[in-house]
């Protein structure tokens, strides 16, 4: 299929759009397409990648405006439209409109579509545990009977760790935005260290007190105004928004 | 390293006079080491030498880990697949899995993992397979298959035979970035988006390296007394840069990911190594690898159609219903094999092999590393630190597997 990229290129200062037209197969992705950009035509495109299969989180730009994994994304599932301009005959003319690739916003741009995603890392609690063994512990909402009934029957192990630290929820966030986050104390520490720092409360009970006293503070949970992009725009259906809430209903309590 | 004379020379700085050769090579900035390429290997050996004291850059010409090291399917193998055949790198693989469990527990998931004999020939390869595990050190075990489905209830229930062996899962990324991390806190230069575009060499030895930025398009010259080519399958393309050959085979790999965690332990196929015979659990999703097919072009790979079908049904006879769940993506990378063959590769070993371009090709101080598996990206980084600590004559011993690594994260932390 064939699309036109409208991609933001260049330095911060100086930054501009360029546009592409790819014909690729549908069921390429984004990130295909860009691989296909830098090894022909525009070999010095720089963006940021790594895994190719949503789970290094490296990937993340914004979409016609929403944050995506652009390894993730199909290029068949774009579905240009139209853009409505009519000729003089009358008829449409068809062309599809250009799909506008830029990088995320708040974190500190570098050029392209490169971000420096310090900002996220810098954010989150120190210490968290990461990956570990499987083991049978709880989902996130789930109460302690539910647990207990999962600790008795063989198959659910799960993982936590479903974070893959894209920054998308970040880079959705209006609170974010708006606090000044790209500066070295952000007014709002933002959602995915908030969810990290919840997942670490369930995962490392040792350190709740500690966790929760963190969560309290005017630049963490206090400061999110309930927006929900963060849920929205998330790959991973993490759903920061909920963890944030959850926190809030505890430090209520 | 304080105190060590040789490292770290500073070329002095010429005053009042007109500018000259030396004063241009001053305000180059100057190097031990330079290493091309971002990768697990790469990160290992700037960690390496860093530990040792030596003052080191690094350039890779896209983000880290953007080639090969970040789309592997994560497995960290205990080299039970390369058992039958390949015995050092199986022998390797074994003894890293325990330092890196050690060095990176928080990069691993270490559920370890079943080999499951399906038909009559696998069958027949079960006991040799066992005895060149246990002979190559890897504590391979026969557990009866009702064992085995009590621990993998998916797993295909007409599997004849199973072997339960040491391997894990390994979040790729992490793993690579938590080298790269603990080699920047200990004062490595590290350049992501820069592009190595010219090695010069002067009377027969490596003398400075021209990088093109692309983030801001600019050029500058560094200099380094020696050199690493860790470019993995681009190794041959970094090689011509000195007017010279490395003898890289790239094996291009596809792989697929469903949604959904279906096992918690690796599943292989208890055959001799080939297609789409590992299933490997990543957090909440699970991946079959992979195809193998010499490629001339490790840039821009993109699977074909008929391999994820192809893999998608492999696995099924592995797990079946594997192929029922949401696909999430397909994908290949370039394995870098050390060697040149004229078929798919496979039959190329997985070891690791050094090159010293001083002996070779008469280009003293340049070094190249290709093949090993991201298993062994650790030994890797020692055993070419070990060759260039050599060259510039500072043999201080590797000390990579008495540490704990820091976290991924500490890198993007870090200023």
């Amino acid at each position: 299929m064939r699309l036109t990229l409208r991609i933001r290129r260049g330095l911060p200062m100086e930054a501009r759009y360029e546009f592409f037209v790819v014909d690729m197969d549908g069921s390429s992705t984004l990130l295909d397409a860009l691989e296909y950009l830098r090894t022909g035509h525009a070999p010095d495109l720089v963006y940021r990648h790594s895994c190719h299969h949503g789970s290094c989180g490296t990937c993340s730009v914004r979409v016609d405006g929403k944050e995506r994994l652009a390894c993730l994304l199909r290029l068949d599932s774009l579905d240009p439209r139209p853009d409505g301009v009519t000729n003089a005959a009358g008829t449409q003319t068809g062309d599809p409109l250009p799909i506008t690739v830029e990088p995320l916003t708040v974190f500190e741009p570098l050029a392209d579509l490169v971000i420096n995603p310090g900002l996220l890392f810098r954010s989150q609690p120190e210490r968290l545990s990461l990956l570990r063994e499987s083991e049978p512990v709880a989902k996130e909402n789930q109460t302690t009977s539910e647990v207990a009934d999962h600790m008795q029957n063989p198959i659910p192990s799960y993982r936590f760790e479903d974070c893959i630290e894209c920054g998308c929820c970040v880079s959705a966030c209006p609170e974010c935005a708006s606090s000044g986050a790209s500066t070295a104390v952000p007014a709002f520490m933002g959602p995915a260290a908030l969810a990290a720092l919840r997942r670490e409360t369930i995962n490392r009970p040792e350190r709740r007190e500690e966790l929760m006293e963190r969560a309290g503070l005017p630049d963490a949970v206090p400061a999110c105004k309930r927006h929900l992009d963060c849920s929205r725009v998330c790959p991973r259906a993490v759903y920061p928004a909920k963890h944030i809430e959850l926190l809030r209903r505890e430090i209520a309590k | 390293m304080e105190g060590q004379e040789g490292l770290n020379r500073q070329v002095p700085v010429p005053i009042c006079v007109p500018v000259d050769f030396g004063s241009i090579l001053s305000a180059m900035d100057r190097y031990d080491v330079a290493i091309i390429g971002g990768g697990g290997t790469g990160a290992a050996a700037a960690y390496d030498l860093t530990l040792r004291g030596f003052k080191v850059a690094l350039f890779e010409r896209g983000e880290l880990t953007s080639g090969t090291t970040g789309r592997h399917h994560g497995q960290l193998h205990s080299g039970a697949r390369y058992a039958l055949g390949d015995v050092n790198i199986a022998r390797e693989c074994m003894s890293e899995t325990l330092i890196l469990r050690r060095i990176a527990h928080d990069c691993i998931e270490y559920n370890q993992g079943l080999f499951l004999a399906l038909n009559e020939e696998d069958c027949a390869l079960t006991d040799p397979f066992v005895e060149a595990c246990i002979s190559a050190g890897i504590p391979a075990r026969e557990i009866p298959v009702g064992e085995a489905l009590s621990m993998e209830a998916r797993i295909n229930p007409k599997a004849e035979r199973a072997v339960l062996v040491p391997d894990g899962t390994i979040d790729a990324y992490r793993l690579a970035m938590a080298f790269f991390a603990s080699a920047k806190a200990r004062g490595a230069t590290i350049r992501h988006f820069s592009e190595v575009i010219g090695i010069d060499v002067v009377s027969g030895t490596v003398g400075s390296l021209l990088i093109h930025d692309l983030l801001n398009g600019r050029e500058y010259r560094v200099q380094a007394d020696a050199v690493i080519n860790a470019a993995g399958p681009w190794s041959n393309r970094v090689a011509a840069l000195a007017g010279i050959d490395v003898p890289v085979t790239a094996a291009a790999g596809s792989m697929v990911a469903v949604e959904g965690r279906i096992v918690n332990m690796v599943i292989s196929r208890l055959r001799r190594p080939g297609d789409g015979d590992i299933v490997v659990p990543q957090r909440r999703l699970s991946i079959i690898g992979s195809t193998q097919q010499k490629t001339d072009n490790p840039d821009g790979l993109q699977p074909e159609r008929e391999e994820v079908a192809f893999l998608l049904s492999a696995a099924d006879e592995l797990v079946p219903g594997f192929s029922l769940q949401p696909l999430r993506a397909a994908w290949s990378a370039a394995r870098p094999l050390a060697g040149r063959t004229g078929d798919d590769g496979r039959a190329i070993s997985r070891d690791i092999a050094i090159y010293d371009h001083g002996s070779l090709d008469g280009v003293k101080g340049l070094f190249s590393i290709i093949g090993g598996k991201a298993t062994t990206l650790r030994i890797m980084g020692e055993k070419v630190a070990d060759a260039v600590a050599g060259f510039l004559g500072v043999p201080v011993a590797c000390s990579s597997a008495d540490h704990a690594l820091l976290p991924h994260s500490a890198y993007w932390r870090l200023p």
